[in-house]
C-alpha cells in the first residue's frame, strides 16, 4: 500500500525526470528553459517532502525567480539556433543511450544492495528551524568553504568581464592628452607634386 | 573560541595573503596606465615572495588542523606550496615578454593566476572532500578563463570551451563519486573516512562505485588515460604561456589531492585503486609515448609527453608505500621544473610575428643560439630519463618503488616505453644540432629571463648530480604527513 | 683540513681546471690554459702532501661526502677513505701529474690541441684521484671507467693519425673485457654482502667465505670467484697477459701521457685495487696463485719482447709491462706492501724514463727509432744523466730506489710457499737479467756509440716522423722539459732508501692492508731478514752485492755493453742463427695476430651474420619498421578518437568510467 507521501514523491520525481528530458530534447530554446523551471519546481517539492523548507524556498527564489528569468531574457534576445547545436544528436543517441542504460543498470544493481551508511538526522534538530541550523553550520563548521564559494563567484565575475568587456570600435571617446600632444606634422603633410601635363594641355586646348 | 579562530587564521595566513594580494592586483590594475603594468608584475612577484615567507616562517614540522579539521597544514602541504610558489613565479617571469607581444599582459591575467594559486593551495591543504572540491573549482574556473583570455584567437577560445565543458563533466563525476563515498561513510572528512573504513572493513560496492567516479575526476585533472583527451587540444590551442601554466603547477595540486584522497582517505581500499591506477598508468605511458612520436606540433608533443609522465607518477602512487608516494612527489616536482623550461624555450623562440609551435622550428637551434640549444638538450635528456639528469632519478625511483610493490612485468614494460619515448625527445636534439636552421636570426631574451632560465635548466643537471637532498626532502614531506 | 669537504678540494681542483680549459678552449691564451691547470694540480699536490702528513700521524678518514642515491635496500654514496695507502697514491699521482703538466708545456708547444691536452690530463688527474680516494666500489668503478675514458681520448689525441685511432680503439675494447669481469665482481660483492661500501664489505666478508657456488658444474668458493673476477678487471687496466696487448700500442699517444697514464698511474690502478682488496684476496689461496702466475708470465715474457724493439717508447712500454708483472707477482705472494712500494718507486723512475725518451724524441725531431740515434750524451747532457739514473734504478742497482723495491720483491717471492711461487721466483730472477739487458741496450744505442742519424740517406716523408737531418745536431730540450726530469731523478734515487723501512717493515700500511700472517708468512720472514741480517737499508745494499739478482743485473749490463758497444755485429748474427725464436718474439708470441684472427675476424663474421639476420630481418624488419608501422597505425586510431569534438571526448570519458565500473564492481 502506497502511502500518500510516497505517491507525492513518485509524482514529483516523474515530472522532474520528464521535464529534464524535455530540456535536452525540445527544439525551442524557450520551451527548454521553461522545462528547466518546471524541473526546479519539482526538485523544490521533493526537498519540501524531506522537510528542507529553506532549501526548497531558496531554490525557487534564486533559480526560478532570478537565474532562469535572466536566462530566458538572454535566450529570447539572442537568436540561438538549437537545431544546429544539436546536430548529430539522433545519430549518437543509440550508442550513447545504450552505454547510459548499461551504466544505469550497473548503478541500480549497486544501490540495491543498500549499503548506504547514513546516520539519521538528529531528532533534536527537528524542533529548530532549519534556516537557523543551516545558518549556524554555514558560519561555523563550513565557514571556510563558504568563504571560498564567494571567491569562486568573484572569479566568475572577473573572468566574465575579462572575457567579454572590450572597447567599442566605433567609440567616440576622446583622448585629451593625445589631442594636446599632437603636432603639426602629424596632421598636415606637404606633398611636392608635378603638375599633370595632360590636364594642363587639355585646359589650354579648351581655352583655344 | 577567539583563540581558536586566531589559531585557525594563523595556519591559513599564506592563503589569506594570496587572496588579498590578488584583489589588490585586481584593483591596482584599474588605476594604472597600460604602460606601467610592470607594477602589477612586481606586485604579483612580491605576493609570491611574501607567501613564501609566510609559509616558510613556520614550516610545518607536524600536522596541524584548522577550521573543524577541513584545512590541514603538514609537511607535504608546505613542501608542495613552496614549489608551487616557485613554479608560478617562474611562469610569470618566462611568459612576460610573450604575453606583452600578444596583448595579454593584463591585470586580469595576474589576478586570475593568483586566484588559481589560491585554489591550488586550498587543494593541497584540504582535508575534507568539500574543500577538495572548492579548491578544484577555484583552480579550474581560473584556468578556463585564462585559456580564453586571448579571446580573438579562435583556437584559444575553442580549446577553452573544450576544457570548460569537459572539466565540468569531470567535476560532476568527482562530485558524484564523493557523494557516494559520503553515502557509505556518512562523512566528508578525510580523516574520519579513513578511520571508518579502517574500523569497519566492508567490501562496499558503493564505495567502489564512488572510488571509480572520484578517480575519473582526479585522472581528468592529472591528464591520465582515458581522461586525457583535453590535454593535447588545450595545449595546442592555448597560448604557450598558458599551456605552460596548465601543464606545470596544477599537477602538483592534483597530485596532492590524489594522495590525500587515495593514500589517506581511502587507504583501506588500496587493493581496488591500485589496480585502477595500474591500468591508467600503463595506458598513459603507452598512449603518451606512442602518440607523441606522430606529432608535428611541439605543444601537442609536450602534451603527450605530459601524459606519459603522469603515467609514471601514477606508477609511484600505485605502489602504495611511503617510498612510492615520496618518489611520485619527487617525480611531480622535477616534472614541473622540466616542463617550465621546455615551454620557456618555446616562448623565447617566439616573437611578435612568429609563433614557435612546430617541431621543425627547432631546426638548427644550435647554430642560432648554442646556449639555448644546450638548455633544451638538458631538458630533453631529462624528460627522456637519461642520467645524470633529474629525470633519470625520478623515473628510477618511481620504477624502483613499483618494483618493490611487485609490479615486475609492468616495470619492464614501462622501461621499454621509455625507450620508445626517447625517440621523440632525441629527435628534437637531432633537429637542433644536426639540421640547418630554417629561420635565421639570434634569439633574444631579457637578462633576468636568461639567467633564471639557465639556472632552472642547470638545476635539472645539478639536482641530478646531487639528488639526495631533494629526495630526502620529499621523503620527509611524505612521511611527516602520512603515517 | 679536518672536514671531509676539505679533502673534496683535492680532486675538484683539477676537475674545475679541466672544465674551464675544456669549455672555454680557444678563448683562453695558451699560457693561461697551461698555468691554470698547473696551478690547480700543484694545489692538489700540496693538499695531498698535507694529507699524507696527517695520515702519517695515524689519521684514518672514512666518510661519505654525500649520499648520491638511496634505493630501498642499497645506498650509493660518494665518499673518501683516506689512510696511508690512499695518501701515498695521492701524492704519487699528483706529483707525477704535476711533473707531466710542466713537461707538457714544452713538449706540446705549438700543437693545435694544446689546451685540449691540458684539459684532458687535468681530467685524468681528477679521475685517478677519485679512484684512489674512493671508499666504495661504485666510486671506484666510476674512477676506473673515467681513467679508461681519458686514456682512450689521449691515446687517440692525434685523431688524424690512423694508427692512433686503431690503438685507442684497441685499448678501449681490451679494457672492456677487463671491466666486464670487474663489474661482475662488484655485482657479486653487492649480491653477497649487500653493500658496496669497503668497510661494510670487509666486515661482512665472513658471510662469503662459508659459501660455494656452482660454476660449470663444479663447486667453487664464492670468494675465489669474486677475487678472480676483480683481478680480471685489474688485468685489463694493469695490462697483464693476455689482456696486455693494448699497452704497447698506446704509445701512439703523446709521450707525456705515456709517462703519466701508461707508466706511472693508471696502469697501476689494478695493483692498487688488489692491495685495497687485500681482506678479500687474503681469503683465497687459489685466487692468489692465479694472480701470481699471471704476474710471473707477464714479468718474464713481456720483458723478453723489450729486447727486440727498436722504437724507444716501445722498449720502455714493454719494460712497464714487465714491471707491472713484478708487482702482480708480489700481490700473489701476499706482499701487498711490497707491490705498493714497487709501484711507487716504479712510478718515479718509469715516468722519468718516459719523459727522458720524450726529450730524446724532441731532440731527434720526432724520430723514435733507436737505430738512428747514438752518442746523444754529447748533445743532451741533462737528458743523458737523468735517463741513466732512471735505467740504473730500473735494473735495481744497489742504493737506487728500484733496487729496494725489486730486491725485496724477489726475496719475498722466494720466501712464499703458495702454488706457483717457484715458477714466479724463476721468472722474476731471469727477468732481472732481461731488464738489465734491454735497458742498457737502449741506453747504449741512444747515448753512446756512433751518431747514426748522420749515416742516413733516405729522408723520412712521414708527417709525424720528421727525423733529424744528417747535418744537424740534436740539442738539449727547454727548461720546462729538463726541470721535471731533474725533479723526478731525485726520488728515483733516494725514495727507496728513505722509505723502505716504514713502508715494508713498519706500520705504514698496517691500517690499510690486511695480512693473514699465519697463512702467508713470507712478509714476516722478509721483515726478519731485514732487521736481523741486514740491519737496515744500507746493509741490504751491501749484502746484495753477493746475491743472485745483482749478478744477473750486472751480467745483463755487461752483455748489453758487449753486444752494442764492443761487438756491434753480434746481435745481427744471433738473430740470423735464431730465426725461429726471433720471429716468435717479433710477432709478440702471436697474441696480436690471434686476437686479430680469432676475435676481430670472428666477431666481424658473427657481426655480419647477426646484422643480416638479427638487424635487417628481426630488428629492422620487425622492431624498427614494425614499430614504426605499429606506431603509425596506433596514431591513426588515436587520431580518429582525438577528433577535436567535445562530445567524442566526453563520450570517451564516460566509456572510461563505464569500463572501470564494469571491471571493478563486484556485486
Amino acid at each position: 500500500m502506497i502511502e500518500f507521501k510516497d505517491f507525492v514523491f513518485y509524482a514529483l520525481s516523474f515530472v522532474l525526470v520528464a521535464s529534464g528530458l524535455s530540456v535536452i530534447t525540445s527544439r525551442n530554446p524557450v520551451t527548454a528553459a521553461l522545462s528547466l523551471v518546471l524541473a526546479f519546481f519539482n526538485a523544490a517539492g521533493i526537498w519540501l517532502l524531506l522537510q528542507a523548507e529553506f532549501l526548497a524556498i531558496v531554490l525557487v527564489l534564486v533559480y526560478v525567480g532570478a537565474v532562469m528569468v535572466l536566462f530566458l531574457f538572454v535566450v529570447m534576445m539572442l537568436d540561438i539556433n538549437l537545431d544546429k547545436l544539436r546536430e548529430g544528436f539522433w545519430d549518437y543517441l543509440p550508442m550513447a543511450g545504450f552505454i547510459g542504460l548499461l551504466m544505469m543498470v550497473e548503478m541500480v544493481l549497486v544501490f540495491k544492495t543498500k549499503e548506504f551508511n547514513l546516520s539519521p538526522v538528529d531528532d533534536s534538530l527537528k524542533s529548530i528551524s532549519n534556516t537557523e541550523v543551516i545558518g549556524n553550520t554555514l558560519y561555523s563548521t563550513y565557514v571556510l568553504p563558504f568563504e571560498l564559494a564567494s571567491v569562486v563567484l568573484l572569479i566568475a565575475i572577473v573572468s566574465a568581464i575579462a572575457l567579454t568587456l572590450r572597447d567599442r570600435k566605433d567609440s567616440k571617446k576622446i583622448n585629451s592628452s593625445d589631442q594636446i600632444n599632437i603636432k603639426r606634422q602629424d596632421r598636415v603633410r606637404l606633398v611636392a607634386m608635378k603638375s599633370e601635363e595632360k590636364y594642363v594641355k587639355s585646359k589650354t586646348k579648351d581655352r583655344k | 573560541m577567539n583563540e581558536l579562530i586566531q589559531f585557525d587564521l594563523s595556519l591559513i595566513m599564506p592563503e589569506i595573503f594570496v587572496l588579498s594580494m590578488a584583489m589588490v592586483v585586481l584593483m591596482t590594475d584599474l588605476f594604472i596606465k597600460p604602460s606601467s603594468r610592470w607594477i602589477i608584475y612586481s606586485l604579483s612577484q612580491l605576493t609570491l615572495l611574501g607567501s613564501t615567507y609566510l609559509t616558510g616562517k613556520d614550516f610545518a614540522e607536524e600536522t596541524q588542523f584548522a577550521f573543524s579539521n577541513m584545512f590541514v597544514r603538514d609537511g607535504l602541504a608546505d613542501f608542495l606550496k613552496m614549489i608551487s610558489y616557485l613554479g608560478i613565479s617562474l611562469t610569470f617571469l618566462y611568459s612576460r615578454s610573450y604575453m606583452k607581444d600578444r596583448g595579454l599582459y593584463r591585470g586580469e591575467y595576474f589576478a586570475l593566476v593568483l586566484f588559481a594559486l589560491l585554489g591550488m593551495m586550498i587543494m593541497i591543504s584540504s582535508h575534507n572532500m568539500l574543500l577538495v572540491y572548492m579548491g578544484l573549482e577555484l583552480l579550474s574556473l581560473c584556468l578556463y578563463s585564462i585559456t580564453a583570455l586571448d579571446r580573438d584567437n579562435q583556437k584559444a577560445t575553442e580549446s577553452a570551451i573544450k576544457y570548460f565543458v569537459l572539466g565540468a563533466l569531470a567535476s560532476g563525476l568527482l562530485l558524484y563519486g564523493m557523494s557516494m563515498i559520503y553515502g557509505a561513510t556518512s562523512s566528508l572528512d578525510i580523516g574520519i573516512i579513513s578511520t571508518t573504513l579502517f574500523n569497519h572493513p566492508t567490501d562496499h560496492s558503493i564505495l567502489v562505485l564512488g572510488l571509480v567516479f572520484v578517480l575519473a575526476g582526479l585522472a581528468f585533472k592529472l591528464g591520465a588515460v582515458p581522461f586525457q583527451m583535453w590535454v593535447p587540444d588545450v595545449y595546442e590551442g592555448a597560448p604557450s604561456s598558458i599551456a605552460m601554466l596548465i601543464s606545470s603547477v596544477p599537477k602538483l595540486a592534483a597530485f596532492a589531492i590524489t594522495i590525500r584522497l587515495l593514500a589517506d582517505g581511502l587507504q583501506s581500499m588500496i587493493i581496488d585503486w591500485k589496480e585502477m591506477l595500474l591500468i591508467m598508468a600503463v595506458l598513459s605511458i603507452s598512449i603518451g609515448n606512442i602518440t607523441a612520436i606522430a606529432q608535428k606540433n611541439i605543444k601537442r608533443m609536450y602534451a603527450y609527453s605530459t601524459i606519459s609522465h603522469i603515467g609514471f607518477i601514477l606508477f609511484g602512487v600505485m605502489s602504495g608505500s611511503l617510498n612510492g608516494y615520496a618518489s611520485s612527489l619527487f617525480y611531480v616536482a622535477s616534472y614541473m621544473l622540466m616542463t617550465l623550461v621546455s615551454f620557456a624555450i618555446l616562448m623565447i623562440m617566439s616573437n611578435k610575428n612568429f609563433e614557435c609551435e612546430l617541431i621543425e622550428d627547432f631546426k638548427g637551434l644550435n647554430k642560432r643560439s648554442p646556449w639555448y640549444a644546450f638548455l633544451m638538450l638538458i631538458v630533453m635528456l631529462s624528460m627522456a630519463g637519461i642520467p645524470p639528469t633529474i629525470g633519470f632519478y625520478a623515473k628510477f625511483m618511481v620504477l624502483q618503488a613499483a618494483l618493490e610493490a611487485g609490479f615486475v612485468g609492468f616495470v619492464i614494460y614501462a622501461v621499454m616505453m621509455v625507450l620508445v619515448g626517447m625517440f621523440y625527445y632525441l629527435r628534437i636534439v637531432k633537429l637542433m644540432y644536426f639540421d640547418e636552421p630554417k629561420v635565421k636570426g639570434k634569439i633574444e631574451a631579457s637578462l633576468d629571463v636568461q639567467w633564471v632560465l639557465s639556472l632552472n635548466a642547470l638545476s635539472l643537471l645539478i639536482i641530478g648530480l646531487v639528488p639526495y637532498t631533494f629526495m630526502e626532502a620529499t621523503t620527509q614531506a611524505i612521511s611527516l604527513s602520512l603515517n | 683540513m679536518n672536514s671531509i669537504y676539505s679533502y673534496l678540494a683535492i680532486p675538484l681542483l683539477p676537475l674545475i681546471a679541466s672544465f674551464c680549459v675544456g669549455i672555454l678552449g680557444k678563448k683562453l691564451s695558451e699560457f693561461f690554459a697551461s698555468s691554470f691547470t698547473i696551478l690547480s694540480v700543484f694545489g692538489a699536490f700540496i693538499l695531498s702532501c698535507f694529507t699524507l702528513n696527517q695520515t702519517l700521524d695515524g689519521l684514518v678518514v672514512n666518510q661519505a661526502v654525500y649520499q648520491w642515491l638511496a634505493t630501498g635496500r642499497y645506498q650509493f654514496e660518494v665518499g673518501f677513505l683516506i689512510d696511508n695507502l690512499t695518501a701515498m697514491m695521492m701524492v704519487v699521482v699528483t706529483f707525477i701529474s704535476l711533473m707531466v703538466h710542466i713537461y707538457t708545456m714544452g713538449y706540446m708547444k705549438g700543437d693545435p690541441g694544446y689546451r685540449r691536452f691540458f684539459s684532458y690530463i687535468s681530467l685524468f688527474t681528477f679521475s685517478m684521484l677519485m679512484l684512489v680516494m674512493s671508499n666504495n666500489f661504485m666510486q671506484l668503478f666510476f674512477g676506473w671507467e673515467a681513467v679508461g675514458l681519458v686514456s682512450y681520448l689521449l691515446i687517440g689525441f692525434w685523431y688524424q693519425k690512423s694508427t692512433a685511432i686503431y690503438a685507442n680503439l684497441k685499448a678501449f675494447l681490451v679494457n672492456r673485457v677487463g671491466d666486464f669481469g670487474f663489474i661482475l665482481g662488484i655485482a657479486m660483492i653487492l649480491y653477497w654482502t649487500g653493500s658496496l661500501d669497503y668497510a661494510t664489505v670487509f666486515k661482512n666478508v665472513g658471510i662469503i667465505t662459508a659459501h660455494t657456488m656452482q660454476l660449470f658444474g663444479q663447486p667453487v668458493e664464492v670468494i675465489t670467484v669474486i677475487c678472480v673476477l676483480l683481478f680480471i678487471g685489474a688485468m685489463g687496466k694493469s695490462a697483464q697477459v693476455p689482456l696486455h696487448v693494448w699497452l704497447p700500442d698506446s704509445m701512439e699517444g703523446p709521450t707525456p701521457i705515456s709517462a703519466l697514464i701508461h707508466a706511472a698511474t693508471m696502469v697501476t690502478a689494478g695493483i692498487f685495487m688488489v692491495s685495497r682488496m687485500s681482506p678479500l684476496f687474503e681469503l683465497s689461496d687459489t685466487a692468489l696463485s692465479f694472480v701470481m702466475i699471471i704476474g710471473a708470465i707477464t714479468a718474464l715474457f713481456m720483458g723478453l719482447l723489450g729486447i727486440i724493439q727498436n722504437d724507444i717508447k716501445r722498449v720502455i712500454a714493454y719494460s712497464t709491462l714487465s714491471q707491472l708483472g713484478y708487482m702482480t707477482v708480489a700481490l700473489g705472494a701476499s706482499a701487498y706492501s711490497v707491490a705498493m712500494f714497487h709501484l711507487m718507486t716504479h712510478a718515479f723512475f718509469k715516468a722519468l724514463l718516459f719523459l727522458g725518451a720524450g726529450s730524446v724524441i724532441i731532440g731527434m725531431h720526432h724520430d723514435q727509432d733507436i737505430r738512428n740515434m747514438g752518442n746523444l750524451r754529447k748533445y743532451m747532457p741533462v737528458t743523458w744523466i737523468t735517463f741513466l739514473i732512471g735505467s740504473l734504478a730500473l735494473i735495481g742497482t744497489p742504493l737506487f730506489s728500484g733496487f729496494y723495491s725489486k730486491d725485496s720483491l724477489i726475496e719475498v717471492v722466494k720466501l712464499s710457499h703458495i702454488t706457483g711461487s717457484n715458477f714466479a721466483y724463476f721468472s722474476v730472477l731471469v727477468g732481472v737479467f732481461v731488464t738489465a739487458f734491454y735497458s742498457f741496450r737502449l741506453y747504449f744505442l741512444v747515448f753512446h756509440g756512433k751518431e747514426k742519424w748522420r749515416l742516413q740517406t733516405v729522408a723520412h716523408n712521414d708527417d709525424y716522423h720528421h727525423g733529424l737531418n744528417p747535418k744537424d745536431n740534436p740539442h738539449e730540450s727547454a727548461l720546462s722539459i729538463t726541470l721535471p726530469l731533474t725533479l723526478l731523478a731525485i726520488p728515483s734515487v733516494v725514495i727507496g732508501y728513505i722509505s723502505i723501512e716504514p713502508i715494508l717493515f713498519g706500520s705504514f700500511f698496517a691500517k690499510s692492508i690486511f695480512l693473514n700472517v699465519e697463512a702467508h708468512p713470507a712478509m714476516e720472514h722478509l721483515s726478519h731478514h731485514f732487521h736481523q741480517i741486514y740491519h737496515g737499508p744500507f746493509g741490504m745494499a751491501v749484502h746484495s752485492i753477493l746475491s743472485i739478482p745483482f749478478f744477473f743485473a750486472t751480467s745483463g749490463v755487461a752483455l748489453a755493453y758487449y753486444c752494442y758497444q764492443v761487438n756491434i755485429n753480434l746481435p745481427k748474427q744471433i738473430i740470423k742463427n735464431t730465426q725461429t725464436i726471433y720471429s716468435i718474439l717479433e710477432n709478440k708470441y702471436g697474441f696480436d695476430s690471434f686476437n686479430e684472427k680469432f676475435f676481430a675476424h670472428g666477431s666481424r663474421f658473427l657481426g655480419e651474420r647477426f646484422w643480416r639476420l638479427g638487424d635487417e630481418k628481426i630488428i629492422d624488419g620487425w622492431f624498427v619498421n614494425g614499430t614504426a608501422r605499429f606506431v603509425g597505425k596506433c596514431s591513426e586510431k588515436i587520431r580518429i578518437i582525438q577528433s577535436g569534438y567535445i562530445y567524442h571526448y566526453a563520450f570517451a570519458m564516460v566509456i572510461g568510467v563505464f569500463l572501470f565500473l564494469t571491471f571493478f564492481i563486484k556485486i
